[in-house]
């Protein structure tokens, strides 16, 4: 165990010191500041959630172009973002009505693929909207979908034009006027904010015939006629990076193509545009000195502004929690720790067992931090929304499964802890498959101190009923395998109803909290809601099989059994009852779900039952045999 | 044979029966829902003494947590209970009780209403969620209105609604949970009047979500021998008040919920709603009210989660009403209700008592496993 406990406080400090790797001094381009979804979040951030809406995946995957990159290069080469293949279209249907072919293997495709498409089906689209959400089938949901996205895009590709080099001038004194040399390249917003007297002199020029223009005025009717063109872009308003005026109250962030709506720009703003301008430029010409200083410069803009400030650190972390990838890391880990468990069963050596239970803490870890982090960007306690719920009970299982094996040294607590780890992260990847994990919350919820109470309470009260239900599975399974080792049964059994009685006090307890909170909110204990009656059925279920025991209803294997049907239970309280989409806490509907309820109620009725009547009938050999 | 009694009556046998039919009437009650709603459900199932399925009276809610009670209660009585080993099991289950006392004491006393008050204006009546009254009001007096109120639990048809200084019986026909009105096509019989004249009150089905329904009544009135006598509809939320004269009198007849007069009264100064920045997302709700006793107003906020205590009532931020023309009322929900301290207080108690069973019970349960 010495080893054991060095290596794992080795695994400790490491993730310290790559954590505090993250420096807040260094300001990256995926650092940028936007607001999005009623937050601010570091442009990163905003690019994978863009390519998982477009493109099914948090990178460019086909052409292995990270998610910034791809959201760059369409602001500096916005003419190749439109023939790039970036929309997933899931659905043959959809496809064949956009007027493309389907191929079997690659269904992505570009802006300009589907744009055509998309004009001729706007009837049809226009009639979907007005249809509710309930009532479209999957083809006029995806239509709509697709639909939406390809709106999206072009926003996007068009909301930074403004800041593009697109204009030059050779004229030398309206180029002096605009404060460039002759010949250099220079964007709308460079032109509005020196335009001086530009708008004066055009009217002069406008009213003559063109045939009498002269050089210097062709050249100023071209730049009107370009800065015209351009300006036809200012619709695209996606990209909200730009910090409200000190005035404003609406905390409302801007996009540059607002900016140039003929308001006021604030020196914070003026500062922002000009490094932001001169950053793609930088990147433009592939100059990665000049994109550090732009990139400086942005920085001071941000800090110059006098309104809410921009905290830099959370910015920097929740990049660094994108690029980590902390879940899925875990998530290698607690299998890798199953697969060693494995061989050392196969092949006796302690030290395989050993490194497995090492992988599943090092996994713990990392599924920690994640969620520690997610904590501190969010600035609220761990469990918010479903999704979270998910990532929550997992840690729960694994943590208390380490303590299992710590004390039962006998590989349980690492194949409980590596199965149940790695089940709920591939759920929670399937969650986190709908967008932004981070969101945030809708007024009710709004509250730090009940999610902090109630809620965690209740979650853990799930992790650790499933957790005792995972146990009364391998109890079954060890009475039939070891039906005379009555001491390993006993300690199994002890050790689940030791996880019930926790279990057991996490929900009663986090249930009545519920209750509390209800009515410190509105005014009602109880309301016989779904979600509360979902809750309060685990609690009878546990108060019953505990009785059960005590009247001796219950013996150890019928008890087991118990926990193990336990499981659908927590299950239905913890998913099934958002199907029933009453009440007032069904927050995450899913109609997909529906179909894996219904499996893991038929897993758990099958080999609970099965494991059950098998230990029966070898204990009546058993009794016969020694009869 | 009392030994015998309270042996059945404390059995943890009993315990589990009974369980065991409150998780069907949970089970039950929730997925009904889906069909009738969360108020009807729960009318039926949980705050029931007996419920019929088919033509079997079952017992409901009430009885099942009644008989816990007792069962938890005569526990109590055991000997071999009281024991320092047992002390945890014994401090969960005196929770167990207290939680069970105070859920019987909302069940039976508490009320709950809401108050709809629009900016600037002021209100001192709670408007009951599902309890109707009907309201004859005497307008005859410049100086002042007289009121004469039948509650709900009178609406039984055939029933007479008499009081000595009104001048007419009113005699209930029928009564509706959820009604309609439908013009008439033929003209109608001579005993009608008033709305009845042109429409016909139907009863509907009752709609899941109890807010919407609107119940109806039919009635007669007779005995002031005037062409007043006959038969008269009303719906709840009319908006054209019904009006009698009898005697020189002049009566305005109203179906309405039920309304609770408060010593005091709220004025909502100004209603905030605040949104997520550049989301449909509401972030907080709040209304800036005056709380005014005795003419002196005090100013307080209600936000959500932050709910007003005064005089027993508790008031919260429930819902809010837009007009399209930019005003805000703000529904603030209404709830006295006695028992309300008894989950904070046996939450603490069941708590305690499980941690110091656990600390008694679990050395023992994660012992290392003799290999």
């Amino acid at each position: 165990m010495k080893n054991l406990s060095v290596i794992s406080i080795s695994i400790i400090a490491s993730t310290i010191m790559l954590y505090s790797s993250l420096s807040a001094e260094s300001f990256f381009v995926s650092d940028i500041p936007i607001q999005e979804g009623g937050r601010i979040k570091p442009l990163d951030s905003f690019a994978r959630n863009q390519s998982l809406a477009f493109y099914g995946k948090r990178k460019i995957k086909h052409e292995d172009l990270s998610a910034i990159d791809w959201l760059l290069n369409l602001f500096t080469h916005p003419e190749k973002g439109l023939d790039q293949k970036v929309f997933n279209l899931r659905n043959p249907e959809v496809v064949n009505a956009l007027g493309l072919t389907w191929t079997n293997n690659f269904h992505k495709y570009s802006y300009n693929e589907l744009f055509p498409g998309i004009e001729k089906q706007l009837p049809l689209i226009r009639e979907i909207f007005e249809k509710k959400e309930v009532d479209r089938d999957v083809f006029e949901s995806q239509l709509v979908e697709i639909y939406q996205n390809v709106m999206k895009f072009r926003e996007i590709v068009s909301s930074l034009s403004c800041l593009l080099p697109l204009f030059s001038v050779y004229d030398s004194d309206l180029a002096s006027s605009l404060h460039v040399e002759p010949g250099q390249l220079i964007s709308y917003a460079h032109v509005m904010s020196h335009r001086g007297s530009l708008f004066e002199t055009s009217q002069g020029i406008l009213t003559k015939p063109e045939s009498e223009w002269s050089v210097s005025e062709k050249e100023i009717a071209l730049l009107l006629y370009n800065l015209q063109q351009t300006s036809s872009d200012d619709f695209a308003k996606a990209l909200k990076i730009i910090p409200p005026s000190k005035n404003d109250s609406s905390g409302l962030w801007l996009s540059p193509w607002e900016l140039f709506d003929g308001r006021l720009i604030e020196p914070h703003q003026d500062k922002i545009i000009k490094s932001l301008e001169s950053y793609l430029l930088a990147r433009f010409e592939n100059n990665i000195e000049n994109q550090n200083i732009a990139l400086s410069s942005y920085k001071t803009g941000l800090i110059s502004h006098v309104g809410k400030k921009v905290d830099f650190s959370i910015l920097s972390k929740e990049r660094w929690l994108n690029e980590a990838d902390l879940f899925t890391n875990s998530l290698v880990f607690y299998l890798l720790g199953f697969i060693l468990l494995g061989i050392s069963w196969m092949i006796k050596p302690v030290i395989f067992k050993n490194v497995a239970f090492c992988s599943i803490i090092i996994g713990f870890c990392l599924h920690t931090l994640g969620i520690y982090l997610r904590m501190v960007i969010m600035s609220r306690p761990p469990i918010s929304t479903l999704y979270e719920t998910v990532i929550f009970v997992g840690v729960v299982i694994v943590l208390i499964s380490l303590i299992i094996e710590y004390i039962r040294k006998d590989g349980l607590g690492i194949f409980i802890g590596s199965i149940s780890g790695s089940l709920l992260h591939y759920v929670g990847f399937g969650y986190a498959a709908d967008g932004d994990t981070l969101e945030m919350l809708v007024a009710v919820l709004n509250s730090n101190f009940w999610l902090a109470t109630h809620v965690t309470t209740i979650i853990l009260g799930y992790g650790t009923s499933l957790m005792a239900g995972l146990i009364g599975h391998i109890y079954l399974i060890e009475k039939i395998r070891v039906p005379k080792d009555s001491v390993r049964l006993k300690s199994i059994y002890n050790n689940m109803f030791g996880v019930t009685l926790i279990a057991l006090f996490f929900t009663l307890f986090g249930t009545i909290l519920g209750g509390i909170w209800a009515d410190q909110s509105w005014g009602r204990f109880w309301g016989w809601d779904p979600k509360e009656n979902g809750a309060l059925l685990i609690v009878l279920w546990q108060l019953m099989m505990v009785h059960m025991r005590l009247s001796g209803l219950a013996k150890p294997d019928k008890f087991a059994l118990g926990m193990v049907l336990n499981n659908i239970v927590v299950i239905m309280a913890w998913f099934g009852v958002n199907l029933l989409s009453i009440g007032l806490h069904s927050y995450g509907f899913a109609s997909g779900i529906a179909v894996n309820l219904i499996l893991f109620t038929l897993f758990e009725i099958v080999t609970g039952f099965g494991s059950y009547y098998w230990a029966k009938s070898k204990n009546k050999v058993l009794i016969r045999s020694n009869n | 044979m009392g030994n015998k009694i309270i042996k059945l009556l404390s059995s943890p046998k009993l315990f589990v029966y009974s369980l065991v039919w409150l998780m069907i009437l949970v089970v039950v009650g929730t997925v009904s829902q889906r069909d009738i709603g969360l108020y009807a459900s729960q009318l039926k199932f949980f705050s029931s003494y007996f419920f019929s399925f088919g033509p079997i009276p079952l017992p409901g809610g009430r009885i099942v947590l009644a008989l816990m009670l007792i069962n938890l209660v005569s526990m109590m009585f055991k000997q071999n209970l009281w024991k320092m080993k047992k002390i945890g099991v014994v401090i969960v289950h005196l929770g167990g009780v207290m939680l069970l006392v105070g859920a019987g004491m909302t069940a039976i006393f508490s009320s709950e209403g809401s108050m709809v008050i629009e900016e600037g204006s002021k209100s001192n009546t709670v408007d009951d969620y599902n309890i109707t009254e009907l309201a004859i009001i005497d307008i005859t007096d410049v100086n002042y209105d007289q009121y004469f109120i039948f509650g709900q639990p009178l609406f039984k048809n055939g029933n007479n609604l008499m009081h000595e200084k009104l001048d007419f019986d009113i005699t209930i026909l029928d009564y509706m949970d959820n009604a309609t009105l439908e013009p008439l096509t033929n003209p109608s019989g001579i005993q009608f009047r008033g709305m009845l004249k042109n429409f016909i009150l139907k009863k509907i089905k009752r709609d899941k979500d109890d807010m919407k329904n609107r119940p109806g009544i039919i009635y007669q009135v007779s005995g002031s021998f005037t062409e007043s006598d006959g038969i008269y509809g009303l719906i709840f939320g009319q908006s054209v008040p019904a009006t009698i004269n009898v005697g020189g009198r002049q009566y305005v007849m109203n179906l309405q919920k039920k309304k609770t007069y408060l010593p005091f009264a709220i004025e909502l100064k100004d209603f905030k709603k605040v949104m997520h920045p550049g989301t449909e997302v509401a972030k907080s709700y709040s209304s800036n009210i005056n709380l005014i006793e005795n003419n002196i107003p005090r100013p307080v906020l209600i936000e959500m989660n932050k709910p007003l205590r005064h005089e027993g009532y508790t008031f919260y931020q429930a819902s809010f009403i837009e007009s399209p023309s930019g005003e805000e009322t703000t529904v603030l929900a209404a709830v006295k209700n006695y028992g309300r301290l008894f989950p904070y207080i046996s939450s603490i108690i069941m708590s305690i008592g499980l941690l110091l069973h656990m600390l008694v019970s679990m050395p023992n349960l994660f012992k290392k496993s003799i290999k």
